[in-house]
């Protein structure tokens, strides 16, 4: 950039201002040349002002969008309920599959993955008034349903109202008692759990909106929740729940003794293989035929 | 710049404080022009807070996304009925219109939901949040945040746990298919003001494409099933 003589008449040679602004800072020179020290406080105030506002502006904005997509589903935001504190999470293989008159070892209780019964509960809104036999419910759970279960000893009432409230009619929901949990509500999505001492906790909100139908927790998303066959699964009179301890021929958790899953969609989940070994023997303990399909 | 200040004579009585007026002024115009940008850049975020952060798809309140969320559902119910009646029945023409609602319905229900992974939505509406607000007049979504649970209306055409249990249960024959019929032309009256909706206001073309093949198709077995019921000796 060429200064010097060409900006001979503004005597700032910095060849910024056009020709308008050249007079506009001679005269602002002319005063304030006589004047000379005073800061512009006023134009500092501003500044400084206006910078706050702005910055109060992006805050704010960065905590509504944060707020907002807080509980929304998506690729960068596959489980929402780690804001949850409390949730506990353990990740499970899907697609194990048990025969009705098994049971399942299960880990937890009540339990929220692993083996399960080839036929799911019924998820399409049910309030059972019955507790319900643990290896069909928890194939629901596969589908993508959340399942409140709460200790009829201690939830009753309004409290037992509100959560029918959010579950009678609700696709991939399930209600039912659970005797002897160890917490009065505990509910269970494939992989999560949350134990919560009453029915007006908010997180029990925030669970199912983190976790129902959500594609990166459930190994099967979208699974239907009608009950396949009635003659299997009743709604109206579902297999009951088994408090008895299982017994030494139980499936375990790693899916001893459960058939080898051949007829199921792939498993969608990161982290858990296909199973591509030979199909395992048919359980000794029964007599029924291994599946042909 | 290469030249120095000094070699301009007429400038050196006023040179010292004209040039540190000059620098004030130059930074004055700089951070006016920063302040400029950053108020610039916070009115954006703003415009974005009032918007969706997705550009081009279907924003959590529009009609794409209530459509889809709430016909998913309505549909799923649909694919109930059908499923237990296609159980059920000894009756061909019944089997028939139950196998040929429950995977229509199905594979319109698994685009929908594809739709929503696809827009970043949830594919299961907020339980208690009102159905139906997408539809216009009603206007009140915004207060979705405060509804609690369970507080949600009903969608036209639903029915009840009660109802679904009685068809489940009672004896299968020419009754239960007669009220199976019932219940699910009541379904489909209620769909059909929905799906025309869309059908008319829908963003996406393709919304309103499925939107439209639901109207055409739900009102054929309307009056399908209104002759069946005729034929059956009810109504």
């Amino acid at each position: 950039m060429a200064s010097g003589t060409k900006s001979k008449g503004a005597s700032g040679p910095r060849g910024k201002g056009a020709g308008a602004k050249g007079k506009n800072v001679r005269a602002a020179r002319s005063t304030s040349a006589v004047a000379r020290k005073p800061k512009p406080w006023g134009t500092i105030i501003a500044t400084i002002a206006v910078l706050a506002l702005a910055a109060g502006v992006f805050t704010y904005a960065a905590v509504q969008i944060n707020e907002k997509n807080k509980w929304v589903v998506s690729e960068d935001n596959r489980d929402p309920s780690d804001n949850i504190p409390g949730v506990q999470k353990v990740e499970y293989k899907g697609s194990q599959h048990v025969k009705a008159e098994q049971r399942v070892a299960y880990d937890q209780s009540p339990p929220f993955g692993g083996p399960h019964d080839g036929v799911w509960a019924d998820c399409t809104g049910i309030v059972y008034p019955t507790a319900v036999r643990n290896e069909n419910m928890v194939h629901s759970l596969e589908h993508g349903t959340v399942w409140i279960a709460y200790d009829p000893g201690r939830i009753q009432g309004g409290a037992l109202d509100k959560l029918k409230s959010k579950v009678e009619g609700q696709q991939y929901m399930m209600l039912s008692p659970y005797p002897g949990l160890d917490r009065p509500v505990s509910l269970q999505s494939w992989g999560h759990q949350l134990k919560v001492d009453s029915a007006d906790d908010a997180r029990i909100d925030d669970f199912i909106r983190s976790l129902r139908g959500n594609q990166y927790q459930t190994p099967e998303p979208g699974g239907r929740c009608d009950a396949a066959d009635p003659t299997v699964f009743d709604v109206t009179k579902p297999p009951p729940f088994v408090s008895e301890k299982p017994g030494p021929d139980a499936v375990k958790m790693d899916g001893t003794g459960a058939i080898t899953e051949t007829n199921e969609g792939q498993m969608q989940t990161s982290g858990a293989p296909l199973p591509t070994s030979a199909p395992a023997a048919p359980p000794a303990a029964t007599s029924q035929p291994a599946p042909s399909q | 710049m290469t030249s120095e200040p000094t070699t301009e004579p007429d400038q050196d009585d006023d040179e010292t404080p004209a040039s540190r007026i000059d620098r004030r002024h130059a930074v004055v115009l700089a951070v006016a022009a920063l302040v400029v940008l950053v108020v610039g850049a916070a009115i954006g975020m703003l415009i974005t807070l009032t918007r969706t952060e997705q550009t081009g798809d279907p924003d959590a309140n529009s009609i794409d996304v209530g459509f889809a969320q709430d016909m998913r559902i309505h549909h799923l119910q649909a694919i109930t009925m059908a499923g237990i009646e296609r159980d059920r029945t000894t009756d061909p023409e019944l089997h028939a219109i139950a196998f040929d609602i429950e995977s229509t319905q199905l594979s319109q229900s698994g685009e929908m939901d594809g739709w929503l992974t696809v827009w970043g939505q949830p594919e299961l509406p907020e339980i208690g949040k009102p159905h139906m607000a997408w539809m216009g007049g009603t206007g009140h979504q915004h207060g979705s945040t405060t509804a609690s649970p369970g507080s949600g209306s009903v969608m036209p055409g639903m029915a009840t746990t009660e109802e679904l249990n009685r068809l489940r249960t009672m004896p299968a024959g020419p009754e239960s298919d007669v009220y199976f019929l019932q219940l699910m032309l009541r379904h489909h009256q209620g769909a059909l003001p929905m799906a025309q909706y869309a059908a008319d206001h829908a963003s996406q073309a393709y919304v309103r494409d499925l939107a439209g093949k639901m109207v055409a198709g739900q009102t054929a077995e309307v009056t399908l099933m209104t002759q069946m019921l005729t034929a059956r000796g009810a109504s």
